[in-house]
């Protein structure tokens, strides 16, 4: 059992994200309180909901960009609806109608790619420039900054708090439930559903997946609906927490989600991936910014070193493949 | 990417040369679309079709022109280069940085002049070394193009932010503002150098060696391998004349803006240049320059033409990008249908 | 007579203006062995198709188990207990054993949960069923292709399979892993369990089947007991034609000072050791063994792909270093592969770029630009030469047939001239009609002056080809024979060893 939890790419991840957090520490000793790790944790909220959303559409062998033009046009969208309202109440019907608009935009997705035989990828660049382009124009273009009473204070709710020597009091944020919820959810449903199976059966073997009988377009439209759900959800907490509604929210980050995927073990091409290694992906991600900006290293110059260390993290893997495959190809002949 | 192109027969035509421009299905729907459009927004608003827009649309359409040929060469070979928007930003940072930083206070027009041949040169070569490491990493290593050139657009981008500590590099010479201005005969001089780089590609492409191999190599490379294709040696190259494009790009942006700056663009640039190279049916070992450059007109016909229709409208800029995305749909599913019809009848 | 399972009556099927079936009547029934026949696009896939309801009949009525079907839906069919083994296997390489074995359960069940344990439990008593052992939580992908095809089977026995449909099953088997495969088809067969097996070889044909079924030309050209039925007269039902297997004129091999191809003692870990021998000009070596007798290795050493880790080799009397494909190539090596689909052809690309793909860089012109009439020219001659099939150059390769396929490969490694050509698995997937031919151009090359190497596991091929053949065995040579000392017999029982066929 245990053999078989370090043969898998996520128990690499999670020596990385070990070692990497030593190294940090040992250069600087006040990464190891507790208040580090709620900040990381607080950082990579939003990150941890969007990225479980696209875990699936991976694992099926797609890469999809459009859910952060889904997080903004549904968060911003309902925030001013709302608004418009003069609506004075709780989170709750945020999530409900930014989730319903979610929902409907991931299901346009499904049914552009399930009904026309249309590439994931290119659907997703269409339907990112068109909720981009329909946010910006048809809603607003100006963050909003005011916010209902009872939700302003949202984003001090803590679970618990500690003391950061730089930043003053920061806490452990409830929305943590959430994402502990959410990955949960995500989790048993790859894991136990029929459908969940269904998602790995299509990145594994497409063909396959139609001849055993999986009905492909209902799976395709029920991970497109969760990612679109997630998406306004991850847009709408972010709002909460930042305590203002941007309509460009995450618009630069597509490819960062996709890399904290990537690099918590999901395979590109599909076929594999776990939500335990996503989280670790984000987390990591999350670690490398903050270990930055711990060791001191001028702002301007973070984004090279995360350069750096992305062009190693993905030449290892391919080297190893490389070495694999050479051996591989004379050992698979010589049975 | 969709999987199902199909390279097109030659047809029977009183105009010989006719014959060799390369129209599929694909060209003749852009084209269609285009006049379409040009039409419309012509209608619409009596200033679109004027000598003044036109040439104002001819001097912004370049820099996205030259730059999505940089993302089509590596998607033709089975890739893709997400650092094609970095790279030209470094470019220009480092052009930017060598003329600042260079040339004397006092120097003579000519002088000036040479800095500047220099800097471009520079850019250039900066496109170059940026081709080169992409081109190890996905050719000699093996990393997935989209990953590899994902942590070369953040490492790129991350060599641009540290040295201009996110400011923007400005201060060139008057001179320099010639490239993006000067008028050829009435086109801007812009327009001509991304026609005559498409022209160059594109022949590249159809009637070299080289571009022979590569679209071979990005049909099947295992086939290419077994072919005796040297598949490293033509990434490598691939990636550097993807390099070298991106430079040009840096250095036509640095010429109309006189500034240099780190996150130029950023990643909607990227985006667009893909959903060009979407838009123009661009594919594993097939692809079409002209449909490039149709689909860059197209785009940017609709920026303009609706841009104009909605001044003074707030957010008015972003409609464009609302009927990108709802073209592109558009064109997918007329593309199925097209797609559907031709199987019955084969 | 057995009870009749499956019988379909009077179908038809048109893909656009072709004909693929034509008023194709078959009856199968309980615990028989069936064998399907035919060259490439005789029909056979397609009637397996309609069979497993990937297809729609055009006209025609399928029964089975006693139920009327006009059309039948891939689910309907895998109820009525039809179960097909393609060669893919249809596993998920991602996914565990127990997962690929128990899925289909799982999905038919409709049940939408998954109980891992359930999954386990289905895994392993399927495993009992055929009395094999594997490790449940094996991903797939690290198999190998007997492994694989033992949990398809396992997967079409859970299914309550009353017909077993495989499509050529023994492609990637060894000699002794075919023989499993026929033991546990005939176990199958007394438990009542019919096989429909499609093949192109036709010993093994004569080894298994009960009944014989031919197509050609999208029509049942026979159908009756396998008994008595032998390889001479299938050949000719198939192609509509007499194969001449009598006397071939081999060509006699010059005897000269320096040979054309030396290999001394060269080493592959994991592959071969101690290898030496020479080719000459006009000659043509077979090297045969059994799968994993290094025999495919070889090969991929000597045009570079696989670089040996010692050892020298020569050509023409000099030596060369073949530590890439490109090294091979600018020696005067041509090599055309088994998986021609993948290895060899670009699918999407027209016949002549496929043909003129090694010799673009000599038909240029200046700058690099491509000399297109001399292209024309190029493809046009081969196509002509190696009679291939198709109305245009210009259309993709992928529209052609697998013997016309394999033309164009080896059309293009012709084009560029090579010393030698190496020939890995020629005729496999290959009408018979076409591999006669290949086989004729093949001793012709060699009689123009071409050294020719052929790996092959296809015995009458061997003898009909070859001047020497050498055999490996676990990475050895360990036997070489010359036309006189050859015998199909002797060759046979090398290869099979000590294991005795099923059957027998």
């Amino acid at each position: 059992m245990l053999k078989k939890i370090i043969r898998t790419n996520e128990f690499v991840v999670f020596l990385i994200l070990v070692g990497l957090s030593l190294v940090v520490g040992l250069i600087n000793p006040a990464f190891f309180a507790i208040s580090t790790l709620f900040d990381i944790l607080r950082g990579s909220i939003v990150y941890f909901i969007m990225a479980f959303g696209l875990l699936p559409i991976i694992i099926a062998g797609g890469v999809d960009i459009s859910f952060v033009a889904i997080a903004a046009f549904t968060s911003y969208a309902t925030h001013m609806f709302l608004l418009s309202r003069g609506y004075q109440g709780g989170l709750f019907l945020y999530f409900l109608i930014a989730g319903g608009l979610g929902l409907l935009a991931g299901l346009l997705n499904a049914f552009l790619v399930t009904r026309f035989k249309l590439p994931v990828f290119d659907v997703s660049l269409a339907t990112f420039t068109m909720w981009y382009g329909f946010t910006l124009f048809f809603v607003g273009a100006t963050a909003n900054f005011d916010l209902p009473k009872p939700t302003v204070g949202y984003y001090e709710n803590f679970l618990m708090v500690a003391q950061d020597p730089v930043s003053g009091q920061t806490g452990l944020h409830v929305s943590i439930l959430y994402v502990l919820v959410i990955g949960l959810v995500v989790w048993w449903f790859l894991k136990y559903t029929t459908i969940g199976r269904g998602v790995y059966a299509i990145g594994g073997n497409k063909d396959v997946a139609v001849r055993s009988g999986f009905n492909i377009n209902r799976i395709m439209m029920i991970i497109f609906a969760l990612m679109g759900i997630l998406a306004s959800v991850a847009g709408v907490t972010q709002a909460f927490l930042n305590r203002f509604f941007n309509p460009v929210v995450f618009i630069g980050n597509p490819l960062d989600v996709i890399a904290a995927v990537i690099l918590g073990g999901a395979a590109i091409t599909g076929g594999r991936g776990t939500v335990i290694g996503t989280a670790m992906g984000v987390v990591l991600i999350q670690l490398i910014n903050r270990a930055l900006i711990i060791t001191g290293i001028p702002v301007e110059w973070q984004k090279l070193v995360v350069g750096i260390i992305l062009v190693i993290f993905t030449s290892l893997p391919a080297l190893r493949e490389r070495r694999a495959r050479r051996m591989g190809r004379t050992t698979e002949l010589a049975q | 990417m969709d999987k199902n192109p199909v390279p097109s027969t030659p047809q029977k035509t009183r105009f010989g040369w006719a014959k060799k421009i390369p129209l599929d299905s694909q060209t003749l729907l852009l084209l269609g679309v285009f006049i379409v459009l040009f039409i419309f927004f012509s209608v619409a608003n009596d200033r679109f079709f004027t000598v003044r827009s036109v040439r104002s649309m001819s001097y912004q359409l370049p820099e996205i022109g030259v730059l999505s040929l940089a993302m089509m060469i590596t998607i033709l070979v089975g890739g893709i280069n997400l650092s094609v928007n970095a790279t030209s930003n470094m470019a220009a940072v480092i052009a930017g940085f060598f003329m600042v930083k260079l040339i004397p206070a006092d120097a003579s027009s000519q002088v000036v002049g040479l800095y500047m041949a220099l800097a471009i040169l520079v850019a250039l070569l900066i496109g170059v070394l940026c081709g080169v490491l992409n081109g190890i990493l996905v050719g000699y290593i093996g990393v997935p193009p989209i990953l590899a050139t994902l942590a070369t657009f953040t490492l790129y981008t991350g060599i641009s932010t540290g040295l201009t500590g996110g400011k923007t590099v400005t201060g060139f010479p008057d001179q320099f503002a010639k490239i993006g201005s000067t008028t050829v005969l009435g086109v801007p001089l812009p327009f001509i150098i991304f026609v005559l780089l498409a022209l160059a590609i594109s022949i590249l492409i159809q009637r070299t060696t080289f571009g022979f191999k590569a679209r071979m190599m990005g049909s099947n490379p295992v086939a290419a391998t077994f072919s005796g294709i040297d598949n490293p040696s033509m990434i490598m190259k691939i990636f550097i004349i993807s390099g070298v494009l991106s430079a040009v790009t840096g250095i036509l942006t640095m010429s109309r803006t006189m500034s240099a700056a780190y996150e130029y663009g950023t990643t909607t640039f990227v985006l667009l240049t893909i959903l060009i190279s979407v838009l123009a049916n661009i594919l594993p070992g097939f692809g079409s320059v002209l449909n490039i450059f149709v689909a860059v007109l197209i785009l940017q016909i609709i920026s303009t033409g609706f841009n104009m229709l909605l001044t003074g409208v707030s957010g008015g800029t972003f409609f464009k990008d609302f009927s990108w995305g709802v073209l592109m749909i558009l064109i997918f599913i007329t593309n199925y249908f097209i797609r559907r019809r031709r199987q019955t009848e084969s | 007579m057995a009870d009749e399972i499956l019988r379909v009556e009077h179908i038809g099927k048109r893909f656009g203006g072709v004909v693929a079936l034509d008023d194709v009547n078959l009856s199968i029934g309980q615990g028989e062995t069936c064998c399907l026949v035919g060259e490439n696009g005789s029909g056979k896939s397609t009637l397996i198709k309609i069979i497993s309801g990937i297809y729609t009949p055009d006209q025609g009525d399928i029964y089975i188990n006693g139920h009327h079907y006009h059309k039948i839906t891939p689910i309907e069919s895998i109820r009525e207990g039809i179960q097909v083994i393609y060669q893919d296997f249809s596993l998920f390489p991602n996914l565990t054993v127990a997962e690929n074995i128990a899925l289909n359960q799982q999905l038919s069940s409709g049940k939408p949960l998954v109980n891992w344990k359930t999954i386990h439990r289905i895994a392993a008593e399927g495993l009992e069923r055929i009395n094999v052992s594997l490790p449940l939580d094996a991903i797939v992908d690290t198999l190998s292709t007997a492994d694989r095809q033992l949990i398809a089977i396992v997967k079409a026995l859970l299914a309550e399979a009353r017909i077993i449909i495989m499509d050529e099953p023994t492609t990637a088997l060894t000699r002794k892993e075919i023989a499993s495969l026929f033991k546990l088809i005939n176990e199958l067969k007394q438990r009542g369990i019919s096989t429909l097996f499609v093949s192109h070889k036709l010993n093994e044909v004569t080894e298994i089947a009960d009944r014989t079924v031919i197509f050609r030309n999208g029509q049942k050209v026979m159908d009756q007991s396998a008994r008595g039925l032998d390889i001479k007269t299938m050949e000719f039902y198939m192609t509509g034609r007499e194969i001449q297997a009598g006397s071939v004129d081999f060509g006699t091999v010059p005897q000269v000072e320096s040979p054309l191809l030396k290999v001394e003692k060269i080493n592959l870990s994991h592959g071969f050791f101690d290898v030496s021998f020479e080719l000459r000009q006009n000659e043509v070596l077979g090297i045969t063994g059994l799968l994993g007798s290094g025999r495919a290795e070889l090969g991929l050493a000597l045009f570079g792909e696989l670089p040996v880790d010692s050892g020298r080799i020569w050509v023409e009397g000099r030596e060369v270093q073949l530590k890439k494909i490109t090294d091979a190539v600018a020696a005067g090596i041509g090599f055309v592969p088994e998986d021609r689909v993948r290895e060899g052809l670009f699918l999407e690309h027209s016949i002549n770029n496929n043909i003129i793909v090694t010799l673009v860089d000599r038909l240029k012109g200046r700058l690099r630009i491509m000399d297109r009439k001399r292209q024309a020219a190029e493809s046009e001659k081969w196509i002509k030469r190696l009679e291939l099939k198709t109305p245009s150059g210009e259309l993709p390769a992928k529209s052609l047939s697998g013997g016309n396929q394999q033309r164009v490969v080896l059309a293009k490694w012709l084009a560029m001239n090579p010393k030698i050509l190496i020939l890995n698995g020629p005729t496999v997937g290959v009408d018979v009609g076409s591999k006669a031919e290949i086989h004729e151009l093949i001793r012709t090359l060699a009689k123009q002056g071409l050294g020719i190497v052929i790996i092959s596991d296809d015995i009458p091929e061997l003898t009909q080809t070859c001047h020497r053949i050498l055999l490996m065995r676990s990475g050895r040579l360990v036997e070489e024979f010359t036309r006189e000392t050859i015998s199909e017999e002797r060759l046979s029982a090398e290869l099979v060893g000590a294991v005795v066929p099923a059957g027998q």
